[in-house]
């Protein structure tokens, strides 16, 4: 113990003599005597002072043998439970009884998530709440009417799911309170903006429960917490399911080394245009509504190493070529790890393709980013022995860069055969490209 | 063993306390078994010391309780109980845990609030009860246990299983209801209980003039039950009248309620000085304290007393060692088992060294 | 599937339960040769004799203190209050001993103790009482609460067969006011809530005996569709029916027949606003007892317990909010 590198002069630690708690409810004590001076040497166990508190006098033992270093507190002063009376210096080969180590200190928290700020939890609409308003007496008392008026939390989330200016929204409630059947009504009758301004699904206005205080591993971030929730929601409301299909990407390397891009890049385009092949896949559902994208605004899942991951949109993904679509997934990765992403550059997604693929892992069976109804998995490109048939018909083994394409899509919206094809028509696109 | 039945019968009959069974040395013990009571009554003060000892040292957290000067209650008459018999243990009596088999190191560990006390620092200082050797810890509310005794033994007598229950209680909780509603209940379903009741003359710093107008064991015969009354600081009279209240409990003849007087030679806890007891009082007591007499017993039978001594300082050294070392609990842990998930597992048996176990039941 | 009235499912519960399982047996005040103050054990003694089915001292404390004694060592008592207000003098043995047990020492404690609970026929203020929330206040109790004959057999046979102190709250008033279809045999109704009737406007949240009034208070509201979860069982509390309840109807109507303060219906209305906000299109809305003790005089009672029209009535101010 005295050998330790970090204190190699030291031969003796110190050990500390405490105020010791008499009784559950005794907070204090005072020093009565000292039966020791500085520099003599004491025993453990051996009486070192005499305290007194307001239910009990009693001596207090030594904690371990040693020198008396120090008096920290004189007789007649009054000290609270716990505070060092004394020290006592322990020469290096003895050691003070096997307690934990007085500086564990509480479990840190300095990690912990901060509490959501304030602008946080505002819902990303103008239609935030009037702030300060509470109404006296009856809490069903009629709110307030015309501008400032006040909406439900129901209310509030489905307008900014679905980008309705609750203000243009007729209410049938008490003193023309906004219901939530009103808002419901509003955006059937075609009342939203949702065309124009898809929502935005990361910032949700939902927030997650805290999680409990004090367990172990402290408590999991703000956008920790948000991905599990938003990852477990999508589970509950989709039919998921996860079809694969396996890709020579053989065109793909060669095309990519000349033009030095990711095969990512490739892959997305692939996918873009399979999505105007087969639409269906280019959709969402919001509940019992579904409804389908001319528009391609590709969602790319991005790692942000231990804070979890973010899912950027370019949007009109369709008009971009490969080269544009490598330089817009650089420059959106770049942002997002450098928390620079806006709003708009991470909402309205209407297809997802994930990357996890540098790190060798061959399949995985991701969830589906609500409200779309597929998400392409892109996992890594390994070379393997497979059956390649010549133009002449004859078989042989060759080693082709292959690779994985994992679909989760939601069986409410579609059904197997036309995810398969979806499938079939990004692997031909791919295999086919010319060099 | 007919004779004592009668013998207790009788004491009955010629109601209560007026027949006691007062400081003879047993005949069913052996010298082993007599060596085992010192040991036990050792290993409880030892390892009292030694805890309020840590308590002082600031590493015991709470307040802390003992039983100085009443080892031989707790040790004669958990030392009369079979493995499969039950036992409600109170706070007072560490013996009892020792002999049915808990380790120094783990009641140690449970006055340092340490994963490996009994109740992995649920619970504090001697509320505790290891359920593997049919113990139940006690709760704060004392003559509480008393009823869970009971019950115990109306479980044992509708099952007709040669089984006795037994718990110990003080003469501050012949005040509260739940004593009368289990000495009641045991002798109106005449069940094979055995009630102790710890009289150490202070109930916190109330005296018995201010608890009860009659002294409780002559309540006894009105409720039914047997009364006894006990030098509660020789080990072997309290054995002893262990013994007979079992075995009146086996023959079917009712509950037993032995008053064993005895003294609160400590504060009732850590942060109680006494000023309230008269110190006459506690030195006439330190004359009959139970180890000196057991010691004394012993050394007229050419016993190595301070062999025994010894070695249960050492075994105290090493648990107080191995104690210390143990981990405090998870804080995790603190919000699990509330419920039982499983199958709900009945209490196990405990140790019984008293060499009477040993022999076939011929005795009876 | 036989019918049978509320107080026959329970006694064909302990019938069925004492003939599968010779640990089981009952105690309580009076409830052998006479077959107790409602006659639920009636006609068991006959069967299963005196000791299982044992007249106790006049004792609450005593019967649930042994109750938990034969417990620890193997059997599984199923204790009677005469009346569910006398648990107040076994309160201590219930709350300290049994309910700390399996925390502190890791020992079960299998007792079952049914409560015959409420008010709403001149029993007056000690025998009508509903005391469920002072135990989901005490850890290591389950409380249920059972309102129709099917769950009152399937309840106390999962009571029964739990490893831990189960509360029971039977409901006095529905004793031979319900009756239903029962399936025959043991079976165990899950510790979880039911839809007693579904919809999507608005949901009364309630148990017991208050199921029926809320039943009968929103079965023809004016074009709304009113939902009703009978919780039937208040520890654990099934968080998840509950919330779904809420996002499907965003109104809330919680119905105590229980004192007002920190009944099982002001934890609820907690759960909603701490984890069901986004999804309220109101305020949650409360109807209970207000905090004094149940009178004896019948316009004084019907005054305070909640009715078909105080039920009714919150659900109209609440929809039209």
């Amino acid at each position: 113990m005295s050998s330790s590198p970090t204190e190699p002069e030291t031969a003796s630690t110190l050990v500390d003599v405490t105020m010791p708690q008499m009784g559950v409810s005794v907070a204090e004590g005072t020093v009565v005597a000292w039966r020791f001076e500085i520099g003599d040497r004491i025993q453990a166990d051996e009486t070192i002072c005499e305290i007194s508190t307001d239910k009990i006098d009693t001596e207090v033992p030594s904690p371990v043998g040693g020198v008396l270093a120090e008096i920290l507190v004189p007789v007649d002063t009054t000290v609270e439970v716990g505070t060092p009376l004394a020290r006592i210096a322990v020469s290096g080969d003895v050691q003070p009884s096997g307690e934990p180590a007085p500086d564990a200190g509480p479990p840190a928290s300095s990690d912990a998530a901060p509490p959501p700020s304030p602008e946080a939890v505002t819902p990303p609409t103008s239609v935030t709440p009037e702030s300060g308003a509470s109404g006296n007496g009856s809490p069903l008392a009629p709110a307030r009417a015309a501008s400032s008026r006040r909406y439900s939390p129901v209310v509030q989330r489905i307008a900014a799911e679905h980008n309705v200016d609750l203000e243009a929204v007729p209410g049938t409630g008490r003193g023309g309170r906004v219901r939530k059947q009103d808002v419901l009504g509003f955006i059937e009758s075609g009342g939203a903006q949702a065309q124009e301004e898809p929502p935005m699904h990361i910032e949700s206005p939902y927030r997650p429960d805290p999680a409990p205080a004090a367990q172990a591993g402290g408590q999991l971030s703000r956008m920790r917490r948000q991905i599990g929730e938003h990852m477990k929601r999508s589970l509950e409301v989709s039919a998921t399911c996860t079809t694969w299909i396996e890709a020579d990407m053989s065109r793909v390397e060669t095309a990519r080394k000349r033009l030095g891009v990711t095969a990512l890049a490739f892959v997305a385009r692939a996918s873009i245009d399979a999505l105007r092949e087969f639409p269906a896949l280019n959709s969402w559902m919001e509940g019992e509504r579904y409804t389908q994208h001319s528009d391609v605004n590709l969602g790319i899942a991005v790692s942000l190493g231990d804070d979890g991951l973010i899912v950027p949109v370019i949007h009109k993904a369709h008009e971009l070529s490969v080269e544009g679509l490598a330089a817009r997934i650089r420059e959106l990765a770049r942002r997002a790890r450098s928390r620079q992403l806006t709003p708009d550059e991470v909402r309205g997604g209407t297809f997802t393709i994930t990357n996890p693929g540098q790190y060798g892992s061959i399949m995985a069976t991701p969830i589906i980013n609500q409200p779309q109804v597929a998400i392409l998995d892109f996992e890594a490109v390994i070379k393997r022995a497979v059956v390649v048939t010549d133009d002449q018909g004859s078989d042989s083994i060759a080693i082709r860069p292959m690779t994985i394409f994992g679909l989760s899509w939601d069986h409410r919206a579609l059904d197997g055969a036309l995810s398969a094809q979806f499938l079939a028509s990004v692997k031909r696109r791919l295999e086919d490209l010319t060099p | 063993m007919a004779t004592d039945i009668a013998k207790a019968a009788e004491s009955s009959d010629s109601g209560g306390s007026d027949v006691a069974l007062v400081g003879e040395p047993s005949a069913h013990l052996t010298l082993d078994d007599r060596v085992w009571l010192l040991r036990a009554m050792l290993m409880m003060r030892g390892v009292e010391e030694r805890a309020m000892t840590l308590y002082r040292q600031g590493k015991v957290p709470g307040s802390f309780y003992d039983g100085y000067g009443q080892e031989a209650v707790s040790a004669g008459a958990a030392f009369a109980m079979a493995p499969q018999d039950r036992l409600c243990i109170l706070h007072r009596d560490l013996a009892a845990h020792i002999i049915r088999g808990v380790t120094p190191a783990r009641i140690l560990s449970q006055y340092l609030g340490r994963e490996a006390g009994i109740t992995a620092g649920r619970d504090g200082n001697v509320h505790f009860g290891d359920r593997h050797l049919g113990c139940v810890g006690m709760v704060s509310m004392l003559p509480d246990m008393m009823l869970v005794a009971t019950g115990m033994a109306m479980a044992f007598k509708l099952r007709s299983e040669p089984r006795v229950a037994l718990t110990w209680f003080g003469d501050g909780s012949t005040s509260r209801g739940d004593f009368h509603e289990a000495v009641n209940w045991a002798g109106v379903q005449k069940l094979p209980v055995i009630f102790i009741l710890e009289n150490n003359q202070y109930a916190y710093s109330t005296p018995l003039d201010k608890q009860f107008a009659v002294d409780p064991v002559k309540r006894a015969e009105a409720y039914g039950l047997v009364g006894v009354t006990v030098d509660g600081n020789d080990a072997e009279a309290m054995f002893e009248a262990t013994r007979v209240g079992r075995e009146r409990a086996l023959a079917g003849q009712g509950p037993t309620l032995i008053e064993a007087v005895t003294m609160r030679m400590h504060g009732h806890a850590a942060h109680d000085d006494m000023k309230y007891v008269p110190k006459e009082q506690v030195e006439e007591w330190r004359k009959r304290d139970p180890i000196e007499r057991q010691e004394a017993r012993l050394r007229s039978l050419g016993v190595d007393v301070e062999a025994v001594r010894t070695e249960v300082r050492a075994d105290i050294d090493a648990a107080a060692e191995e104690a210390l070392a143990g981990p405090m609990p998870d804080p995790g842990s603190a919000v699990s088992g509330v419920f039982c998930e499983g199958e709900a597992e009945p209490l196990g048996d405990g140790q019984a060294p008293w060499s009477g176990f040993a022999r076939p039941e011929a005795s009876s | 599937m036989t019918t049978l009235t509320y107080l026959q499912a329970i006694s064909s519960a302990l019938r069925d339960e004492m003939r599968r399982d010779e640990r089981v047996l009952m105690m309580g005040e009076d409830i052998g040769v006479f077959g107790g103050a409602f006659k639920v054990t009636d006609g068991l003694i006959d069967e299963f004799g005196a000791d299982r089915v044992m007249d106790t001292p006049l004792a609450e404390s005593g019967i649930i203190g042994t109750a938990i004694g034969a417990a620890v060592v193997g059997l599984r008592p199923v204790c009677e209050m005469q009346f569910s207000d006398f648990i107040s003098c076994g309160f201590d043995q219930l709350v300290n001993v049994a309910g700390k047990m399996h925390y502190r020492q890791g020992l079960a404690v299998p007792i079952t103790v049914r409560l015959p609970s409420g008010g709403g026929f001149s029993g007056g203020p000690f025998h009508s009482q509903n005391p469920e929330a002072w135990f989901m206040h005490s850890p290591g109790i389950k409380v249920v609460a059972p309102s129709t004959a099917e769950d009152a057999k399937g309840l106390l046979h999962a009571a029964i067969h739990d490893p831990n102190p189960v509360c029971y709250m039977e409901h006095k008033h529905l004793y031979r006011r319900v009756k239903g279809e029962v399936p025959d045999g043991v079976f165990e109704t899950p510790f979880s809530a039911r839809v007693a009737r579904p919809g999507q406007d608005l949901v009364v949240i309630t148990y017991g005996a208050m199921v029926h009034t809320a039943l009968e208070a929103t079965a023809e509201l004016e074009d709304a569709s009113i939902e009703v979860l009978d919780l039937r069982s208040l520890v654990p509390l099934d968080e998840e029916a509950i919330l779904d309840s809420v996002a499907r109807c965003s109104k809330v109507v919680v119905v105590d027949e229980a004192n007002f303060t920190c009944a099982a219906g002001a934890q609820v209305a907690a759960l909603i606003a701490e984890k069901g906000f986004e999804h309220l299109d109101g305020p949650v809305v409360r109807v209970a007892t207000p905090d004094v003790p149940i009178p004896f005089s019948p316009p004084l009672e019907q005054a305070i317990l909640p009715s078909v029209d105080r039920i009714r009535e919150a659900c109209r101010e609440l929809l039209a909010y």
